[in-house]
């Protein structure tokens, strides 16, 4: 409660404190017979029904909703009062979330494209010839190719269900979600390599004296319940860190700005742990009882001096020094966070795992304020697809590459598969909530790996740009329309009465026009393509109770809980006697990696070109949100930062618009404006991601702003996962006549 | 009572959530706010150094609001009642007043003529005049931040303070020397008010931090706004007009089409 009263005593106040209205009120009469809207707006506690179990996918975070539902439409979400997760705050994006139900571009019927791909005509179709189409052409493929002639991009919770049928059952192992290759995926394997599990965000922040994020941008990127840990932490006085060529949001809550030269993170790291160790300022006791190679490790990284990082990460020695310090003087009590979106560079395999060591030099995993991972709730049910009996070797294994690859296939062995047609043809496709267009970099080579397809198929709410391309295009449900995974967890203050909760996706209202769920979607292709025998649920409802069996519970159940069970929760602090840092790793070294974290330089920008960074808006996800009209007139562009210093010697000022060049002559489509801020390195520019789609059935978001990934043509793939790497592009700005 | 909103911009991330919010409560357009969010910076404050903060904005409710004034509206004569001592007070009101009793300043949209005055006069420019309520006698209704009355009169928190997930936003009784927002105040929060505009800000703002402050001060308008003198007398010329014209039915054919479009539009 912001309002220190206690709570009873609140309500009491503000009931008394009703708005007085003129008691003599003049109505005018409309004599017109123009029935008009009611020119005082209701409000959302004015005859509306309240409808619980919503979960939010405006992002992937899954905050817990309530809708406010009048004469059964949506008029307002808001977080559900139960929630210990994200409680009664949602952020912009969710707030929004009924623009994206009611945007008037959202698919509403099954659709075949009589045009080009690329360049489609849509006729309507029903479901029946839709699903028809898509089973007999997706076996055709099957049946000629075997099932390695399908590729599928999936993304997001919704997608699991599909993804399992066509990587089990159907057995195509050409599977790449966008959250893995193009995002956490090489943080999730570089922490099983170093500490055998993968970190989520779990760092104690509300309990931490010290929080060190590494390009994180909190306040840009928005994860409710991940915030108010980071701001509780500053509120109890917590000393922050921040890492960034720009000056972010973070930034300017900050006790110390490293203004970093992209590219050299981990050579900052590798001198911080160098220092600690040469200083006897790191944590023997931990390093003892759980750390495995740190000779190894230390040996090997005593060439970081200051100086050195320094030199190359283009930071004073001493502001390196003043970092290590402060780490050491509040160790164990210090949050270094794993990061979330992490492929950068093509480098960032090592500085993950340089996280996850500089973590165990600290002795701060299992500690307050430390790395900790909750203890959530267990016991739930599987609800899976069978695995097929399939054959034959997946593209990593044939290349013999990527050996600490996240789940399922790099995305650049796939597409580089079906342009080739070497090691075997790929010649269906199946995409399911992804835009490859926007998280795939090189886009002309999405597009011709697209146009060579016999066949592609598209799931989704919305037309995305990657739905230009598709055969059959197929509407599904929104989030706010169906049932879907549970979400589950802890409180997110450790230092609070210990509790579990457990919601699962519930509608909140009836879908609209002929969406369908993806459940129903799956099985309707599966049951045409002959798998009819392997379905393992019937419908949404069936899948989402059979989950909570497991548990105890059920949808009944959790209606009527108000959508949240909640139950008594775990200590979380704390960690085994065999928790082991692998400060050096011999199965890297077997697979011919380094086996301790190690620096890796990246290409400098040519003359006359400055690195291309992007990063997060706050009101908006990727490319998703950026038709919503409420979310685009919060941000209709985004802005590139320059430097104030390279913008005098350009001639650009603050607001002038902008096109752009990258270093292999690929011009952007469309024009920005230009942020002029001293808030940027000078070899750098910066803008959101997302923006400059190109499909115009997206009436709001269509050309606004300029597409980055349009301009990321230049391949960068972390040697030991797959992943790509996102920041190794440069550019030129051009203004704009 | 005085109702005020503190804005902790130590807490605040500038996360756009509250903007969003009111718009879905109160049903503002696409194009429009109540409250906004500006982006300040990163830019180099006097001593140097770098800062990046937000401006949270939002009616101020003021003491001496100078949207009030300007109103041509022709004045009723209005009761209003103290729900806390049942005290009344009677006095005369154009279509925007200041609550004698919990001084907040608030809008009747059935007398308000849309000319917009009030919007020109607000030195903040909290307020706009909202096309979509446009009917056959104005092109539109004034409209901004009510501090969520009739949520509060509900026992609600402002729609805005809800959905703060930094708890940013802290909206009370400023004369209730013991309410949180009052401990803010003497803790140093601080209207954005200038030299020139000195009407009594009851949104306010608070941050620990020097270069924060510096930025945020600087958004402190400068100057009160010319009355529209020409603007006034345009919607007092206006009112018989309109009134011929609707005697006429033309406006009300166009309002009804163009009523029908919105409501289509909002269908999906």
């Amino acid at each position: 409660m912001a309002i220190n009263l206690t709570r009873r005593n609140f309500l009491k106040t503000a009931s008394l404190a009703a708005a007085s209205v003129p008691l003599s009120k003049v109505v005018a009469k409309a004599e017109t017979g123009v029935v008009k809207t009611p020119l005082i707006p209701p409000g959302s506690f004015k005859d509306t029904k309240t409808a619980v179990g919503g979960i939010c996918e405006m992002c992937f975070w899954r905050c817990q909703l309530v809708g406010k539902v009048r004469d059964g439409r949506l008029v307002k979400l808001e977080g559900n009062p139960k929630s210990i997760d994200n409680g009664t705050a949602i952020c912009a994006r969710g707030n929004a979330g009924i623009k994206l139900l009611y945007d008037p571009d959202r698919l509403k019927y099954p659709l075949k494209n009589v045009g080009k791909r690329g360049a489609p005509k849509w006729k309507r179709i029903s479901w029946e010839e839709a699903l028809n189409e898509c089973a007999s052409k997706l076996k055709g493929i099957v049946d000629k190719y075997g099932p390695h002639g399908l590729a599928m991009f999936p993304h997001g919770a919704s997608a699991k269900y599909p993804m399992h049928f066509f990587e089990k059952t159907v057995g195509t192992p050409n599977v790449s979600e966008a959250s893995f290759f193009q995002c956490r995926g090489i943080r999730d394997t570089a922490y099983v390599a170093t500490i055998g599990t993968a970190p989520g965000e779990n760092v104690d922040m509300p309990n931490a004296k010290v929080i060190m994020l590494l390009g994180g941008h909190f306040g840009e990127n928005v994860h409710v319940s991940h915030l108010k840990r980071y701001l509780k932490g500053l509120e109890n006085g917590a000393k922050l860190i921040v890492v960034d060529p720009r000056f972010s949001a973070s930034a300017g809550k900050a006790d110390i700005w490293v203004k970093i030269k992209p590219g050299t993170d981990t050579a900052f790291l590798l001198a911080i742990m160098n220092y600690l160790i040469q200083n006897d300022k790191y944590d023997k006791k931990f390093v003892e009882e759980h750390g495995e190679g740190f000779e190894t490790m230390a040996e090997g990284i005593s060439e970081w001096t200051l100086e050195k990082a320094a030199a190359i990460c283009d930071v004073p020695a001493s502001q390196i020094k003043e970092v290590a310090d402060l780490l050491a003087a509040n160790a164990p009590n210090v949050s270094i966070h794993p990061g979330r979106h992490v492929s950068w560079y093509g480098n960032d395999f090592q500085r993950e795992r340089s996280l996850a060591c500089l973590t165990g030099v600290l002795g701060a995993y299992g500690v307050k304020g430390g790395f900790v991972k909750p203890k959530g709730p267990k016991g739930f049910g599987k609800v899976s697809w069978p695995h097929g009996e399939h054959e034959g070797e997946n593209l990593k294994e044939i290349a013999g590459k990527y050996p600490f690859a996240p789940p399922g296939t790099p995305t650049e062995l796939i597409r580089d598969a079906a342009l080739s047609g070497d090691p075997y043809p790929i010649k269906g496709c199946v995409i399911w909530g992804q835009n490859p267009i926007q998280t795939i970099p090189n886009q002309q080579r999405t597009i011709r790996m697209l146009k060579q397809m016999d066949f592609v198929m598209c799931v989704d709410v919305m037309p995305t740009d990657i739905t230009m391309f598709a055969d059959i295009l197929l509407p599904e449900c929104s989030y706010l329309e169906r049932y879907d995974y549970i979400k589950k967890g802890t409180q997110w203050n450790f230092a609070d009465k210990h509790q579990q909760y457990v919601s699962a996706r519930m509608p909140l209202v009836d879908p609209g026009f002929e969406r369908k769920d993806g459940v129903w979607i799956t099985n309707e292709i599966a049951r045409r393509m002959g798998y009819g025998d392997k379905i393992p649920v019937q419908s949404q409802e069936e899948m989402v109770d059979k989950i909570l069996a497991g548990a105890g519970l059920s949808i009944a159940k959790l209606k009527a809980e108000d959508g949240i069970h909640i139950q008594p929760g775990k200590d979380p602090y704390g960690i085994s006697e065999d928790f082991t840092v692998n400060f050096a790793n011999e199965d890297l070294e077997d697979e011919g990696f380094p086996a301790i974290p190690t620096y890796i330089p990246v290409e400098e920008p040519p003359a006359g070109y400055m690195r291309l960074l992007y990063g997060r808006a706050p009101v908006h996800t990727f490319n998703r949100t950026q038709n919503n009209v409420w979310l685009h007139a919060a941000m209709p562009e985004n802005p590139v930062w320059v430097n104030d210093k390279v913008a005098k010697r350009l001639g650009l000022r603050d607001g002038d618009r902008v096109s752009f060049v990258n270093q292999d002559g690929v011009k952007s489509r469309t024009t920005t404006t230009v942020k002029v801020t001293p808030g940027i390195r000078e070899d750098a520019v910066y803008m959101y991601h997302g923006f400059g789609s190109m499909n115009p059935e997206l009436t709001v978001g269509y050309n606004q702003g300029v597409d980055d990934q349009s301009l990321i043509t230049k391949l960068a793939v972390d040697p030991e996962t797959g992943c790509s790497g996102m920041r190794n592009n440069f550019v030129r700005l051009v203004k704009a006549s | 009572m005085q109702y005020g909103m503190i804005i902790d911009i130590d807490k605040c991330v500038g996360c756009h959530a509250c903007t969003i919010a009111c718009k879905a409560e109160w049903e503002v357009p696409a194009q429009f706010g109540r409250n906004w969010v500006y982006r300040l910076g990163p830019a180099k404050t006097s001593t140097g150094e770098l800062a990046f903060t937000f401006y949270p904005g939002l009616c101020n409710h003021c003491d001496k609001p100078a949207c009030v004034d300007v109103c041509p509206a022709d004045p009723v004569e209005a009761t209003f009642k103290d729900v806390k001592t049942g005290k009344t007070k009677t006095m005369e009101i154009a279509a925007t007043w200041k609550d004698p009793f919990n001084g907040t300043v608030q809008i009747d949209k059935t007398r308000c003529m849309g000319c917009g005055a009030c919007a020109d006069a607000c030195p903040y420019g909290a307020r706009y005049v909202n096309p979509d309520l446009a009917d056959d006698e104005s092109e539109g209704k004034a409209d901004k931040c009510t501090y969520c009355m009739p949520r509060v009169a509900e026992g609600l928190q402002p729609a805005c303070v809800q959905t703060c997930l930094a708890g940013a936003r802290i909206f009370g009784d400023l004369t209730d020397p013991n309410s949180e927002v009052s401990k803010y105040v003497k803790k140093g929060a601080f209207g954005l008010t200038s030299k020139n505009v000195q009407i009594g800000p009851n949104s306010r703002y608070y941050g620990s931090k020097k270069k924060d402050i510096e930025l945020l001060k600087a958004q402190a308008p400068q100057e009160m706004p010319e009355a529209s003198t020409r603007r006034i007398m345009l919607a007092k010329m206006m009112q018989p007009a309109m009134k011929q014209i609707r005697d006429l039915g033309m406006l009300g054919i166009a309002g009804s089409l163009l009523v029908k479009s919105m409501q289509e539009e909002d269908k999906e």
